[in-house]
């Protein structure tokens, strides 16, 4: 090779750079000499083995050397992952221990409530796993980035089903098998469970995981057959959001709190027979109840026979699994894959979105129309709009049941000291809220951040579009919230008058700080909304607002308590009393107005340095 | 109209774009050619700003980039390699919201996106949503909204990838109507047939360094060879690589 004038003598150097060419040309071993040969053979590179858990080694290779390749802030992130790990385990122990040892201590009827926490342990399991299950299955058997490479390939659809199978399984289920070992080891210390109890609840969480998986993906698998094309995707998210919304409302207005109540029950004997009734004899959750009991010693029951009922359902719905995924798969997901057209469609809703942005400042009116657009016509994001709808629902109806009344000091109580909390608990709902439809919203803009970022427009006009886009909505519903929970407790005037104007701060600081970390954790490749949220920026968001709501109420309960304890006292407020109280709020207000300050000035700097390789 | 002074961008410790510096003139189409990783889709990503460079300046139009980014982007166009768009609005929707951020006035806002929509025979899907399109009309789609302020400077990175033989011969077209208007177009490409059909001048960068500079003719004087093909070849590929195409071609 000759050199040209002005041609670099790192040349043969940058040729190293010029990566596995011999590898990537296979078939031409013939024409090559014999060394080359074998070095272009492609089945140097074929694995031996054929079966299933060939398909699940991209995965497990990407898990390892994610692991191996983890930098500094990859292990910082870890690391306070794994803290609030071990401290939620031990919140999760420490309430079911003590709760337990407390059921001892009622004699007669502590082993049955023994019995009904379990059962509704993994009744609620089997509900969050049999709704993550379908999600997770939507994403692992439809919306998956490897299915177009690996639908082609010469993979039989029961080995396919298995690998992903098994994907859901494990992304779905995870989770709940961490969080749910506090709560069986907890049983396991108070009612002296030996080796054979922990040993059986491994083996009964076997097939009682394999059940919810089972069904989530049948339930896929048979939606995505059947509803019609173009839509299908869309149409599954809505009914899974919606079914665990409606299972969520239901299971709240029920009022299980009743089971523990005895008062609300005529006489003791109809208590006790209401506890003892298993929630349905045809639910896996209740076999795996029966199966549990016997090696506490809370029951004489037939654990073999729930065990072997588990195990065979479990068995079945795979055998059943496989032989849809085999039928209805390529078709299902030759569905999936159509859009939707929406010539003539929904322009009245486009003509109202359009209007609604145009209450905002021109600057702004093409960013915030575009991100209500397509926040509306993305299923995935709007959908949530059925848990967000179940969880105020809830809210309410908790409050609207309170059993206020009784004793003027009690209901002096009820009223203040409990809106009071409302107040932090309205917060936490706010963040809650955020951290599904403002955290993510930076990322939400993914691989079309280009667009912006290349455009002669200051970033901090999309952080400003973002952020009004989240707060005004979400500043309405906890004013609603707020207003409606503090109605029904009938609380005094001030104590009104203080939720309002302290959520209205914490919503602008909640909000904010909800960007700044969406900026700081940005996710431009995730497939959905929902995973963005649950990412480690999430988690860290939800810990940083936890701790953000908590310094302002705590820095409000002084001024809370001496206003309240001079009421109920009759006794005039001192001056010292006055000045503790404005310099509290003062420093409450400070703190809500630092955080949303800090939060804006940092995350608009922040976004308009952020670089993007996508 | 484009210059690239002392270029510099690294990553860690990987440097991509190793000290380039470019001087491009008013109404000239560059070709950048390079192997697979050799910098030219850093440089262009630094040239629009979705990345910042280590050491260097790129000033576009008399504006310094880093100083003024918003007139150096007001006057650019860019059209990515990847035809990433709001997958959820309709191609019409999106030229009107490109219309705005790039200020194009409201009273010709309209007919501009009309315009361009025929122009990229995109008219019967204007209202269909985007995640309708295949790749070819995306990349249509990106070529639309990136002409619909006029700019003064086009940068383009692999403009034929998906494009239909009819798509790519507009393209082609289009460069050319642009250059001789005064237009200045920053082309990256692999396809050496469209550099030496349409290129003034090229450049090729190899592992973050600029290795040739000049047009067909000086190449070809420099390098010996006929062809681009054989230039390109003989300037970046390895030994070991050109003895598997010698092989592959026996």
């Amino acid at each position: 090779m000759e050199k040209l004038p002005g041609v670099s003598n790192q040349l043969s150097e940058s040729r190293k750079q010029l990566p596995g060419v011999r590898k990537q040309l296979p078939g031409v071993s013939c024409q090559l000499p014999e060394k080359k040969a074998k070095q272009f053979s492609i089945n140097n590179w074929q694995p031996t083995t054929g079966n299933w858990l060939l398909l699940l080694v991209p995965r497990f290779l990407a898990a390892r050397n994610g692991v191996r390749r983890m930098g500094r802030e990859g292990q910082i992130r870890t690391l306070i992952l794994s803290t609030l790990i071990v401290l939620f385990w031990c919140g999760i122990f420490w309430f079911f221990d003590r709760t337990l040892d407390y059921f001892r201590t009622i004699p007669d009827l502590g082993p049955v409530l023994s019995q009904k926490l379990l059962s509704m342990v993994f009744l609620t399991f089997f509900a969050i796993l049999l709704f993550s299950n379908v999600i997770t299955s939507l994403s692992t058997f439809f919306l998956s980035r490897d299915l177009l490479l690996l639908i082609p390939a010469p993979v039989p659809p029961a080995r396919l089903f298995a690998a992903k199978f098994v994907e859901t399984l494990v992304d779905s289920s995870w989770m709940v098998l961490l969080f749910s070992g506090p709560a069986f080891l907890a049983y396991g210390v108070v009612h002296g469970g030996g080796l054979t109890y922990y040993l059986m609840v491994l083996l009964t969480f076997i097939p009682f995981l394999v059940i919810p998986a089972a069904l989530g993906v049948i339930a896929t698998l048979i939606l995505a057959y059947a509803l019609p094309a173009q839509r299908g995707k869309d149409m599954l998210l809505v009914f899974s959001t919606l079914f665990l919304s409606l299972f969520y409302l239901l299971f709240r207005l029920l009022q299980p709190e009743k089971l523990v109540n005895p008062e609300a029950f005529s006489d003791f004997l109809a208590f006790v027979a209401a506890m003892q009734t298993p929630t349905s004899p045809f639910l896996p959750s209740t076999w795996a109840t029966e199966i549990i009991l016997p090696f506490l010693g809370l029951t004489d029951g037939d654990a073999l026979f729930y065990y072997l009922l588990l195990v065979s359902t479990a068995l079945f719905l795979l055998v059943a699994g496989s032989f849809l995924a085999t039928h209805l798969y390529p078709l299902g997901w030759s569905k999936a894959q159509e859009g939707q057209r929406r010539r003539g469609l929904h322009r009245w809703w486009d003509m109202a979105v359009q209007g609604l942005a145009g209450f905002f400042p021109s600057a702004l009116r093409g960013m915030v129309a575009k991100d209500l657009k397509i926040f509306f016509r993305d299923t995935g994001q709007w959908s949530q709009l059925f848990m967000l709808l179940a969880l105020i629902v809830v809210y309410v109806y908790n409050f609207s049941v309170l059993p206020i009344g009784g004793s003027a000091l009690r209901t002096f109580y009820l009223q203040n000291v409990v809106s009071f909390f409302n107040l932090a608990l309205a917060g936490f709902v706010m963040a809650a809220i955020a951290v599904r439809f403002v955290f993510p919203a930076i990322s939400l803009e993914g691989k079309t951040f280009w667009v912006l970022k290349s455009a002669p427009v200051p970033l901090r006009r999309l952080w400003w579009s973002k952020f009004w886009v989240g707060l005004l909505p979400l500043l309405f519903l906890g004013e609603l919230l707020v207003s409606i929970t503090n109605y029904f407790l009938g609380v005094s005037t001030f104590m009104m008058i203080l939720s309002a104007s302290t959520l209205f701060f914490l919503t602008f600081g909640i909000v904010a700080l909800g960007m700044a970390v969406g900026v700081a954790y940005p996710n431009f490749t995730a497939e959905h909304s929902a995973k963005i949220a649950a990412s480690f920026g999430g988690v860290l968001y939800m810990v940083l607002c936890i701790g953000f709501i908590g310094l302002v109420t705590v820095l409000e309960a002084l001024p809370v308590y001496v206003i309240m304890s001079s009421k109920l006292q009759h006794l005039p407020l001192s001056t010292a009393q006055w000045s503790s109280i404005i310099t509290s709020l003062s420093l409450s207000l400070a703190l809500a107005l630092g955080v949303f300050a800090f939060s804006t000035r940092w995350s608009i700097t922040r976004l308009e340095e952020m670089e993007i390789s996508l | 109209m484009i210059q690239l002074e002392h270029l510099t961008k690294r990553f860690g410790s990987f440097t991509a774009v190793n000290d380039l510096c470019l001087d491009i003139a008013e109404g000239e189409i560059f070709g950048f050619l390079g192997p697979n990783g050799a910098g030219k889709t850093t440089t262009i990503r630094v040239m629009m700003g979705l990345l910042k460079p280590t050491a260097g300046r790129v000033v576009l139009g008399g504006h310094d980039l880093a100083k003024n980014p918003l007139a150096a982007k007001a006057i650019s166009a860019f059209i990515p390699d990847r035809p990433f768009v709001y997958e959820k609005i309709s191609g019409r929707e999106f030229l009107d919201f490109i219309a705005g951020l790039y200020q194009v006035p409201a009273a010709t806002r309209q007919s501009r996106v009309d315009e361009s929509l025929e122009l990229f025979a995109l008219s019967d899907w204007g209202d269909e949503l985007v995640e309708n399109y295949s790749h070819g009309m995306k990349q249509r789609l990106v070529v639309a909204a990136a002409l619909l302020h006029d700019p003064q400077i086009l940068v383009v990175d692999e403009p034929m990838i998906g494009m239909d033989p009819i798509g790519a011969r507009m393209f082609k077209a289009l460069l050319r109507s642009l250059s001789l208007k005064g237009k200045t177009v920053f082309m990256s490409t692999h396809s050496l047939e469209v550099a030496e059909e349409l290129c003034d001048r090229i450049g090729i960068i190899l592992g973050g360094q600029l290795i040739a500079l000049g047009t067909l003719d000086e190449l070809q004087q420099h390098a010996n060879e006929g062809r681009l093909e054989d230039i390109f070849l003989k300037l970046t590929a390895a030994p070991d690589m050109l003895e598997v195409i010698e092989a592959l071609r026996a």
